[in-house]
């Protein structure tokens, strides 16, 4: 009976002395997320209280880390979007990870796409500290219809491409089978979006805000790459104007453009398209070029500035996002911040659709800069706002200029960074 | 059978305790907070009638109340119109009367995000039904219903309008079947057409129940969100942003709580304002029993 006592004691005093860890999961894992925890907790020897997230997008997530904000209920880890990792951090709500991943990190830092931490630093994208670590990194890229191409007799997008480049491909890839007038087949489609106008404006070296990213003011190789994108639609017409396509999901899934510009997670969305033929490409480059520029930033987890265990925190989240997070804890349209992962068969994808997969993980070396921004949702804006998106779209219409439209955008913008900055 | 004082009040506890913390307790918590900056992460900031200033001297707060008023003037009509023409229309001694009634009243059970996406395919650009009807009778340019700044705001409204006037026949057929038929009677010994009887005899009956649809028809405009949220997010540039979407926006995707907050109320004095006109002159059209 003595012993019992004595080995219950002591069993207590190895259970009270094993950290515990509160974890908050994001709306992107999948039920394999309780596994990799499972192993989390056996490599480190914790206790993970692991609590799915049952929202449905980045701003339920934001919503939901607000509400814990407010009532010091912040979880020990959580997931941090890049488009609001800089007002969180700001706030004091997240842990300074530079020290550990100095650490712990770069000793082997052949072993992560290094190049995804630039999301996580803060205030500065270049020289700030980490203040929560990339799990993922996702990227935009030119997605292509291979038969449309083979159809017309041209050769593939290469990496090279330049802008002249693509527009004789749009054009000739621009159609209007039956006469009609309208166009049955477009070159290209895009229209305001961020992952559209982004991937144009860095590839020509253009740049959305000031250099101490607090204002926008799109430098000239950025006016030059919307105006670009400006005369694909109402001067060469090798693409639609967005109210055109208003009601339809995607132009490019519908067969009615033959190249189109977007994030990388619209992989498996293409390869659910019964018969779409697609294959993978970098932006083309404009004429103020210099180097190549992948626009992609990091899905990350961050550590909570008031967690009472940061160091088993961040043991946690290096785990998260280390070799356990295996392909199958993960999904194939993000690109696993562990090279292992992502140099792997079951990543690679050989047998699907696109052929030339590997190519994501060589255009993440290029991984730049982002217009990412606190009070970005506001002043990029979706659909319908006054934010840069609803205006371009407008200019794309041909309601206004692009100058009219980089104005208003300009005054939009810069009242919301104001509240930030002031 | 006697009862101690309190008894009342403990069956009335369940009832009473909910509106406090889950109607009364927010509708306060949300007017003190119109008066702070709040984005959630860190505390409130006092900042007194900053918010109600700053959307004073919106230009897009402007452009968005004009669009909710726009809206309301054009649904709340209309919905009691359409309404009270398929009360009449289903007030008849037809065969499967009930089932044409049902048909009609679909569309208000049916979920407004399902509505909004098969509008959103009639209504397309490119490819809806209504432009490729237009086409075909030979316009070269039908318009872009969903994504032209003088159109969106309307599109909305009809959507709404074939959503909800299910509820408004439903009570009005009520009433119409609460009228006497003596009344109609005697309208036909005087020689009453059947105009006259629906202007003279079915119209005045029917003012207190007009009154109650319209009201509830009010704050249903006042009220309208999910339309705008699935076919066009307010858009373009926020021509069809009525004020509900407005409030949703700056709260949960710019995280403006406190902002959203005094647009909220200044929502609710707009709508007390107009539903305080219309009580103020409801004696000069609804007859009542006195």
């Amino acid at each position: 009976m003595k012993q019992l006592v004595v080995a219950m004691v002591i069993l207590g005093g190895l259970v009270s002395a094993q950290s515990s860890v509160d974890y908050l999961g994001s709306w992107s894992l999948n039920e394999a997320e309780a596994e990799l925890i499972e192993v989390c907790e056996r490599q480190l020897d914790i206790t993970v209280n692991y609590t799915p997230f049952s929202g449905s997008g980045v701003a339920d997530l934001m919503t939901e880390l607000r509400g814990l904000a407010t009532a010091r209920r912040l979880p020990d880890v959580f997931w941090m979007s890049s488009g609001f990792v800089d007002e969180f951090a700001a706030d004091g709500l997240l842990y300074n990870l530079q020290p550990l991943v100095d650490r712990d990190v770069m000793p082997e830092a052949e072993s992560w796409n290094t190049g995804a931490f630039d999301a996580a630093r803060t205030p500065n994208k270049t020289t700030g500290d980490m203040h929560a670590f990339p799990v993922y990194f996702v990227e935009t890229i030119m997605y292509y219809n291979k038969d449309m191409f083979d159809e017309a007799g041209l050769d593939y997008p290469t990496a090279t491409w330049t802008w002249d480049d693509f527009l004789s491909a749009a054009q000739a890839l621009t159609k209007d089978d039956n006469d009609d007038g309208l166009i049955d087949q477009y070159g290209y489609y895009g229209f305001g979006r961020y992952a559209h106008v982004e991937s144009w404006v860095y590839q020509n070296g253009g740049e959305l805000l000031n250099a101490a990213r607090d204002s926008f003011e799109p430098n000239e190789q950025a006016i030059e790459a919307i105006n670009f994108m400006n005369a694909l639609i109402n001067e060469h017409q090798v693409a639609p104007q967005p109210a055109e396509m208003a009601g339809l999901d995607n132009p490019f899934h519908a067969g009615l453009a033959a190249m189109w510009i977007d994030g990388s997670w619209a992989m498996n969305g293409n390869r659910d398209i019964e018969g779409l033929n697609f294959g993978i490409s970098a932006i083309p480059r404009g004429p103020s070029w210099q180097e190549d520029i992948a626009y992609g930033w990091s899905d990350m987890v961050a550590v909570s500035a008031t967690s009472d265990d940061p160091e088993a925190a961040w043991d946690l989240v290096q785990c998260l996002a280390g070799p356990e997070r295996t392909v199958a804890r993960s999904g194939t349209s993000s690109i696993p911040i562990w090279r292992a992962i992502a140099n792997s068969e079951a990543w690679l994808e050989p047998d699907q659709l696109p052929d030339n997969k590997a190519f994501l993980l060589e255009w993440a070396d290029n991984a730049g800069p982002n217009s990412f921004t606190p009070g970005w949702g506001e002043w990029r804006g979706y659909v319908g706002g006054a934010g840069l998106q609803g205006q371009l779209d407008e200019a794309f219409n041909g309601n206004q200029t692009v100058e009219e439209a980089l104005a208003a955008a300009t005054d939009v913008a810069n009242t919301v960074l104001a509240r930030f900055y002031r | 059978m006697r009862y101690k004082a309190y008894i009342p009040y403990l069956f009335l506890l369940p009832t009473l305790l909910g509106l406090v913390l889950f109607s009364l307790g927010p509708t306060v918590a949300s007017f003190l907070l119109s008066f702070t900056e709040w984005r959630g992460t860190v505390l409130p900031q006092f900042i007194g009638l900053g918010n109600y200033r700053e959307l004073l001297s919106s230009r897009i707060f402007w452009q968005v109340l004009r669009n909710t008023l726009a809206y309301v003037a054009i649904y709340t009509p209309a919905t009691v119109a359409v309404g009270l023409g398929l009360a009449l229309l289903v007030n008849q001694k037809l065969k499967y009367i009930a089932f044409f009634r049902g048909i009609y009243y679909l569309p208000a059970i049916t979920s407004m995000v399902a509505v909004a996406l098969v509008w959103n395919w009639i209504f397309a650009s490119r490819y809806g039904l209504i432009n490729y009807i237009l086409r075909t009778l030979g316009s070269s340019r039908p318009p872009n219903w969903l994504a032209d700044r003088d159109t969106a705001l309307y599109v909305l409204v009809i959507v709404s309008v074939w959503k909800s006037a299910g509820l408004p026949m439903m009570v009005f057929l009520a009433g119409l079947q609460g009228i006497p038929k003596n009344l109609y009677e005697a309208a036909r010994v005087d020689g009453a057409t059947r105009w006259h009887q629906f202007w003279y005899v079915t119209l005045p009956m029917l003012t207190p129940i007009t009154f109650f649809v319209l009201i509830v028809t009010l704050f249903d405009a006042f009220r309208t969100f999910e339309v705008t949220f699935v076919m066009t997010q307010g858009g373009p540039l926020n021509a069809s942003t009525t004020l509900p979407y407005y409030i949703y926006q700056n709260a949960f995707e710019f995280f403006r709580y406190g902002f959203s907050s005094a647009a909220a109320y200044l929502l609710l004095l707009v709508a007390l304002i107009i539903t305080f006109i219309n009580f103020r002159f409801r004696s000069r059209w609804v007859h009542t029993n006195n």
